[in-house]
């Protein structure tokens, strides 16, 4: 086994950052994926093909509209779209299966994740796409005598506004009070005259407009290609497990521990750094079976 | 009763014409592809399809091979071997296949390779890389069309070897591609340049989104130049996160195949300038009149430019077609002998079957990327043809290879 016997300070604290800027992601999915579990009570696979659709959207949007408004309306119109999909998908389909069983719910998901690959190859082919980034977000800047990606920078801030959105969603707003409502007790609120069925059209589609928001906010770091739904489906089911099954909170941490893991894991120990976050997994796991955060399930 | 023998005569006697009259009729060569058409591979192993097709439709145009047409099946592996494996079985029982090709990944061509030299059926592994297929696993039905893992290391090797670069960091994909690819490179730097020094290695998971982490940890070690060992989907996220960090300002890196259309086209112009790869075609160089045309072909024919694979493809078709054709013979042996050994005018110019392990003799390009006026995606410039010979095993190493199995 080989230490690197470079790791600095400065190091260190660099790789913290991009570790941070890469949870950001992971957050946005996580959180998408464990509002959905929490309200709706249902896994959700084809959450990472939402995701996948939402950077490809972003990709033509962007190549569509062109320059670096293009990419600023990707970022917001890709959700969006998402969201509409997820909203044909809910109405038409997934709100008649609510009283089945978990399991039909769950090879429900299955089988869209399926459809949404093959839909996408469809639509997009099987070439890598790449969305450019528009200049001012292109290029570093020097952090600690480091190179720091300007776009990680951007995604460092973008996290934050989000997780502040979400929480005044849930705590602040009527439909958020309902919807956690609804989450414990979906009879009673139902006796109060309060239409559940459409409180869960809305938390469903706000938990695949995050998958979208993910996917869009991805698409310039990587290629955008078939097969991004199963890598990132695995890591957020993996976040929300360790979070605590349905706690939005807990997806936030979990995402931290997940990111940051990986990103000093692969600055400490470069040649395994492959098991650092799944080692974090484990030990979460192992004091904590419920996960870090109280469960709503 | 004797109406009813004659009738039953004359039936009979039709049914044997008819039956010796179509064993006459020319039963088309059949030749079935298993490859991974799903998924992030296709974007490869489709233009081998394609390719193959042009040669063939062209041959079958003119009336095909010794007055028979040349089929072909496809199966899609779904980078599956077990998959692929069973598609395999089923083409040589259900479709009755006189040879098969394919497949971009190397656990399935063995896979495949181990059944052809069971079944005595030609098996034309196109895409995958490993070097056991034509080296310690090779026998008489197996042929390597594209270069391999000792190859692409050995190239890179002779290109970093001439320049100044002494500590080295090795990063690449945790998995038989990327460790083969890493190990013949620097094996072989340090047999050409002994002084040069390994300050660590990183190794992510195949598929591996982004790279960032890895760039700066890499960074903070100060390396004087970077071995990248990863292929396929792991060559876009990684110039773009070379891009955004400015990697390839700060080091120098090799990547074996980052000059290739597939990873610099979707990147369009922001991709990183100056980084080293290696590939076995451009479709702008050669500047040969046999690669313009291959190239104007194909791209009439499918809309778009041949990538890598279509060489590979290519290159098979020419294989089946010009073997016949010397064989004289639809037999299965006479076939070999006739290919061993044999020169085609390829498109990148004149290639090589060598006999001794049936791989094919393509010469590598190593180039550095370069935005050039007229693309509006970064190109391999300062090309250098490395030879097959200076860079293939010798016949005696894989004599030695297959003696040690």
């Amino acid at each position: 086994m080989e230490f690197a016997a470079h790791v600095s300070w400065e190091a260190l604290l660099q790789q913290v950052l991009v570790g941070l800027s890469r949870t950001t992601i992971l957050f946005i999915v996580a959180s998408g994926l464990s509002l959905v579990l929490g309200v709706l009570r249902i896994p959700n696979v084809f959450h990472g093909s939402l995701y996948m659709i939402g950077a490809f959207l972003a990709y033509s949007v962007a190549v569509f509209i062109g320059g670096p408004a293009g990419f600023a309306v990707a970022l917001l119109a890709a959700p969006l779209g998402v969201a509409l999909i997820s909203l044909i998908v809910e109405r038409g389909l997934f709100c008649r299966l609510y009283e089945r069983e978990h399991l039909m719910l769950l090879l429900f998901t299955f089988a869209f994740m399926l459809v949404f690959s093959d839909l996408v190859k469809l639509v997009w082919g099987s070439d890598y796409r790449s969305l450019s980034l528009p200049p001012m977000l292109q290029g570093s800047f020097t952090i600690l005598n480091l190179p720091f990606p300007r776009y990680n920078l951007f995604l460092l801030l973008v996290g934050p506004v989000v997780a502040f959105g979400l929480w005044f969603l849930t705590n602040k707003t009527k439909i958020g009070k309902i919807a956690r409502a609804a989450s414990v007790d979906r009879e009673m609120v139902g006796a109060v005259g309060i239409n559940v069925s459409w409180v869960f059209a809305a938390v469903f589609i706000i938990g695949c407009f995050l998958a979208g928001l993910g996917g869009a906010l991805v698409a310039p770091t990587q290629n955008i290609t078939q097969g991004m739904d199963h890598a990132i489906i695995i890591q957020a089911f993996l976040i929300v497990i360790i979070g605590g099954l349905g706690n939005i909170w807990g997806a936030l941490l979990g995402a931290l521990i997940f990111g940051l893991t990986d990103a000093i894991g692969i600055l400490i120990l470069p040649q395994f750094a492959i098991v650092f976050p799944y080692a974090a997994v484990v030990i979460v796991l192992i004091f904590r079976p419920t996960g870090l955060l109280k469960a709503t399930w | 009763m004797r109406r009813w023998m004659m009738l039953a005569g004359l039936f009979l006697s039709l049914v044997l014409v008819w039956s010796v009259g179509s064993a006459l009729a020319e039963k088309p060569i059949k030749v079935g592809i298993v490859d991974c058409y799903s998924g992030p591979p296709s974007t490869y192993t489709n233009d081998v399809r394609d390719a193959f097709q042009l040669a063939v439709d062209k041959v079958n145009a003119e009336g095909g091979v010794l007055d028979r047409k040349i089929e072909f099946v496809t199966r899609d592996s779904k980078f599956k071997v077990d998959i692929g494996l069973a598609a395999a079985k089923e083409l040589l029982m259900r479709e009755e296949v006189d040879i098969l090709m394919g497949t971009i990944n190397s656990a399935l061509a063995l896979a495949i390779s181990d059944l052809a030299e069971k079944e005595k059926i030609p098996f034309f592994a196109t895409f995958s890389k490993s070097d056991k297929i034509s080296g310690q696993a090779g026998h008489r039905y197996v042929f390597q069309i594209t270069e391999n893992t000792t190859v692409a290391g050995k190239a890179a090797a002779a290109g970093l070897a001439k320049r100044p670069y002494v500590k080295y960091w090795i990063a690449g994909d945790d998995y038989e591609y990327g460790h083969a690819i890493a190990e013949n490179a620097w094996k072989h730097l340090k047999e050409l340049k002994p002084e040069v020094e390994l300050l660590g290695q990183s190794w992510w998971k195949l598929g591996e989104p982004d790279f960032t982490p890895y760039i700066t940890s890499i960074l903070s070690a100060k390396p004087d130049a970077v071995i990248i060992a990863t292929g396929g989907a792991g060559c876009v996220p990684f110039l773009k996160a070379a891009h955004a960090t400015g990697f390839n300002k700060q080091v120098p890196f090799f990547m074996h195949t980052a000059t290739e259309l597939s990873t610099l086209k979707p990147l369009g112009l922001e991709a990183p300038e100056g980084v080293i790869g290696t590939s076995n075609y451009f479709y702008y160089y050669p500047e040969t009149p046999e690669n313009q045309s291959f190239v104007e072909e194909f791209k009439k024919a499918f809309g778009r430019e041949p990538k890598v694979g279509a060489l590979y493809g290519y290159i098979t078709a020419q294989l089946i077609i010009e073997g016949y054709k010397k064989a004289g013979a639809f037999d299965t042996e006479k076939f070999i002998d006739a290919v061993e050994g044999m020169d085609l005018a390829t498109p990148v110019g004149k290639v090589t079957l060598r006999a001794c392990d049936h791989q094919a003799m393509l010469p590598m390009y190593m180039g550095v990327t370069k935005k050039v006026e007229g693309y509006d995606f970064l190109i391999a410039s300062d090309i250098v043809t490395i030879p097959a010979e200076e860079i293939i095993p010798s016949c005696e190493e894989i004599a030695k290879t297959r003696e040690a199995k």
